[in-house]
C-alpha cells in the first residue's frame, strides 16, 4: 500500500477525520492497555499472595493457576483480534485525514 | 549426529547469506532489508527474534525444575506483544525511521538525543546479546561431551554471526530467523504431539503424573519465588520491555507499511502465544520423563531439559531414535541462537553507524557508500566485542543478563518512547534525563541485587556471586523500583527544561499527524532528516 507522500516542512492537515483519529485511537489505546495490565497482573498478584487458590484443582488435576494461564494466552489473542478489527477503522480515518 | 545436523543448518544459512549478499546494495538493504519484507515473513522473522534460547532452552527447564512458576515466564514474555502491539509498533513505523534515536531527535529537535539513545540502544543489545553467546557456549560444551569448551564454542558462534550479519544484512538475518522460527515451531509441535500421545491426549493426566512425582505443590506458585514481589517485579519487567528492545523495535522498519507492522506484530503473537502455551506441556513432561536429577546433572540451570526430553521421547538414550532426537532439538537450539544473535548484532550495528557514526560524527554528511562500508566494520566491532565480553563472562550466571537487558529497556527506553509519542511537554532534557536516569538506575540496584552479591559456600566454584557479601537489594529484577524512577526521571527533565526548548509543541503536533496517518511515508524507509 503507497500512502501519498506529503510535502516535508508542510503544516500538518487539520480536519475532522483527524481530531476523530487521535480521539478515537488515544482512548481505544489507554482503554485496551489498562485492561490488559490489569487482567495481567492478577496472575502474579494471585500467584504472590494466594498460592491456595492457584493449587485449587479446578478440572481433573489441572489446577487454578493452569487455567488462570493458559485464559491470559486467550486474552491476548482476543485483544489482538480486536485491535485488529479496530485498526480497519483507524486506517479509514487515517487515509481521510490526508486528503 | 548432532554436529551433522547442526552444520547442515549452517550450510543452509549460510547459503541464504550469500544470496542475500547479492541483493545488498545499499545502506537502507543492509538496516532493514530495503523495507521489502512481508508482514507474514515479519511476523514470523519476529517470533524467530523473540523465542530465543532462553525461551526453548530455559523455560523448559524452569518448568521441569520449578514446576507452575517457570511458567509465569512464558506468560509475561506473550503478554509483552500486547504492549508492543497496541503502543509501539504502528506510530514507530509510521515515523518511517531506522532507529529509535531517529525518532527521538524527529520530535524533540535536538541532536543531544541521538547520542543517549544510541547509547542505550547498544547497552540493551549488549546485555542480551552477552547472555546469548555464553549461552551457545556452554549448550556446544555439554553436548561435546566438554570437546569443544567455551573458550572455543563462543569465538565460533560469534564468528558465524559476524558472517551473517556482514555478509548478507538484514535480509539474510531474516531468512535466518524465519528458517529457525518454523524448524523450533515444528520441533516444539512434535514433541507436544509425542507428550500428549504418551499421557492419553490430557493435560490433566501429565499434570497427575507430575504430582505423583513431585507433590501438590509443585502444581501450583511459589516454588521458586518465595517473594511475590519478586514475581510482580519480573512480570514489570517482562511486559514493559519489550516495547523498548532494539532489535524487537527495529523489526517494524523491515516492512513497507504500519499496517504490515501490525499484521507481523498478530502473525507474531500467533506463533509465541502456541510456542509459549506448548512450554507447559514440555516442560512438565520432561520432569516426568527425564527426571529432575538427569537434568540437572546434564546442566545445573536445566538448560538441558528440552535436548532431554526429545531423546526420551524418540526411544530414549542409547536408541537410534533417541539419538536423532537429541541431536534434531540440539541443531535446531543452535540455531536459535545463531538467530537472536544476529538480530541483536545488526540492531547494535545499525545504531551505531547510523545515530553515532553519521548522526553525531558526520553530522549526517556521510555518502551512502561510507555508511555502509562503516555499518560492516561495526558488525565486526559489535562481534568482536560480543565474543570478549562472552569470553569474560563464561562462568558468571547468564539468565540475570537477559532479565538485566529486559529491566534496562523498560526503565530506559519504554518512558522516553511513551512520552515522545503522548506527551505534547515532553522535551530533550526529559529525554536524557529518562534514558540517563532510567540506566544508571537498573544498574545500580541489579549491582546491590542477589544476582552480584551474595555469599557462597567455600566449596562452591561455579556461578559463584561476583561481591561476597549480602545484597542490599533484594529482589533480583530491580524493574518495580527502575521503572517508575525511569519514568519519574523523563518527567522531572521535561519540567526542569521546559523553557530551554523552543517549538516543541509544533515538532509534536507534526510527530503526532505523521504517527497517526503515515503520511510522508513512501513504501520504504523516508530519508534521514
Amino acid at each position: 500500500m503507497t500512502v501519498s507522500r506529503l510535502q516535508s516542512g508542510s503544516p500538518p492537515v487539520r480536519n475532522a477525520a483527524y481530531a476523530r483519529l487521535v480521539a478515537e485511537r488515544t482512548r481505544f489505546t489507554v482503554i485496551m492497555t489498562v485492561t490488559f495490565l490489569v487482567l495481567y497482573f492478577m496472575l502474579p498478584i494471585l500467584a504472590g499472595y494466594n498460592k491456595p487458590l492457584m493449587a485449587t484443582k479446578v478440572f481433573g488435576n489441572v489446577t487454578f493457576g493452569y487455567v488462570f494461564a493458559f485464559l491470559e494466552f486467550v486474552m491476548g489473542w482476543v485483544m489482538a483480534a480486536i485491535y485488529v478489527v479496530k485498526a480497519r477503522t483507524f486506517d479509514r480515518l487515517a487515509a481521510e485525514a490526508q486528503r | 549426529m548432532t554436529f551433522l545436523l547442526a552444520a547442515v543448518i549452517v550450510a543452509i544459512t549460510l547459503g541464504i547469506t550469500f544470496w542475500a549478499s547479492r541483493r545488498n546494495t545499499s545502506a537502507s538493504d543492509f538496516y532493514v532489508a530495503g523495507g521489502r519484507i512481508s508482514a507474514p515473513q515479519n511476523g514470523i522473522a519476529i517470533a524467530g527474534d523473540y523465542m530465543s534460547a532462553a525461551s526453548f532452552l530455559g523455560i523448559t527447564g524452569l518448568i521441569a525444575l520449578n514446576g507452575y512458576d517457570g511458567f509465569m515466564y512464558s506468560v509475561g514474555w506473550f503478554i509483552a506483544y500486547l504492549t508492543v502491539l497496541f503502543i509501539v509498533a504502528e506510530p514507530l513505523r509510521n515515523l518511517g525511521k531506522y532507529t529509535l534515536a531517529d525518532m527521538l531527535v524527529y520530535r524533540l529537535k535536538d541532536p543531544r538525543v541521538r547520542t543517549y539513545a544510541a547509547i542505550s540502544t547498544i547497552v540493551v543489545s549488549s546485555f542480551y546479546m552477552i547472555a546469548q553467546v555464553v549461552g551457545a557456549g556452554s549448550l556446544i560444551s555439554l553436548l561435546s561431551g566438554g570437546a569443544i569448551g567455551p573458550s572455543l564454542a563462543i569465538p565460533l558462534v560469534g564468528v558465524l554471526m559476524i558472517i551473517y550479519v556482514v555478509v548478507g544484512g538484514m535480509l539474510a538475518t531474516t531468512w535466518v530467523q524465519i528458517i529457525k522460527a518454523v524448524l523450533l515451531m515444528f520441533a516444539t509441535i512434535v514433541m507436544t504431539v509425542l507428550i500428549l500421545n504418551r499421557f492419553g491426549w490430557s493435560f490433566s493426566n501429565l499434570l497427575g503424573a507430575v504430582e505423583q512425582r513431585n507433590g501438590a505443590e509443585f502444581l501450583g506458585a511459589g516454588v521458586k519465588y518465595k517473594n511475590p514481589i519478586d514475581l510482580i517485579s519480573l512480570g514489570l519487567a517482562l511486559v514493559l520491555g519489550t516495547a523498548g528492545l532494539p532489535h524487537i523495535l527495529v523489526r517494524f522498519y523491515t516492512v513497507p507499511t504500519a499496517q504490515d507492522a501490525r499484521k507481523s506484530v498478530v502473525w507474531a503473537m500467533v506463533l509465541i502465544g502456541a510456542f509459549y502455551v506448548m512450554t507447559a506441556f514440555m516442560g512438565n513432561a520432561a520432569n516426568v520423563l527425564v527426571g529432575k536429577d538427569t537434568i540437572t546433572t546434564a546442566n545445573a540451570a536445566g538448560n538441558m531439559a528440552a535436548p532431554l526430553l526429545a531423546q526420551a521421547l524418540f526411544g530414549g538414550a542409547g536408541t537410534v531414535g533417541g539419538e536423532f532426537g537429541l541431536a534434531f532439538v540440539t541443531a535446531v537450539a543452535f540455531a536459535t541462537i545463531l538467530a537472536v544473535v544476529a538480530g541483536l548484532t545488526i540492531a547494535a550495528s545499525t545504531s551505531f553507524t547510523h545515530d553515532i557514526y553519521k548522526g553525531v560524527i558526520r553530522k549526517g554528511q556521510a555518502t551512502e557508500q561510507q555508511e555502509f562500508r562503516v555499518a560492516r566494520l561495526a558488525t565486526v566491532a559489535v562481534g568482536v566485542v560480543a565474543i570478549l565480553l562472552g569470553l569474560a563472562a563464561q562462568t558468571q550466571n547468564v539468565a540475570f543478563l537477559v532479565a538485566l537487558a529486559f529491566a534496562i529497556a523498560a526503565s530506559s527506553n519504554l518512558p522516553v518512547i511513551l512520552f515522545t509519542l503522548f506527551w505534547r511537554r515532553f522535551n530533550a532534557t526529559g529525554a536524557i534525563w529518562g534514558i540517563v536516569g532510567g540506566i544508571l538506575t537498573c544498574l545500580a540496584l541489579i549491582a546491590v541485587s542477589p544476582n552480584i552479591r551474595g555469599i557462597d559456600p567455600p566449596e562452591k566454584t561455579t556461578g559463584r556471586h561476583l561481591v561476597q557479601a549480602p545484597a542490599i537489594f533484594p529482589l533480583e529484577n530491580p524493574g518495580i523500583v527502575s521503572i517508575p524512577a525511569g519514568f519519574a526521571f523523563a518527567v522531572l527533565g521535561t519540567l526542569l527544561g521546559a523553557r530551554r526548548r523552543e517549538g516543541t509543541e509544533q515538532a509534536f503536533e507534526e510527530m503526532q499527524f505523521r504517527a497517526y496517518t503515515g503520511a510522508g511515508v513512501d513504501g520504504t524507509v523516508a530519508a534521514h532528516d
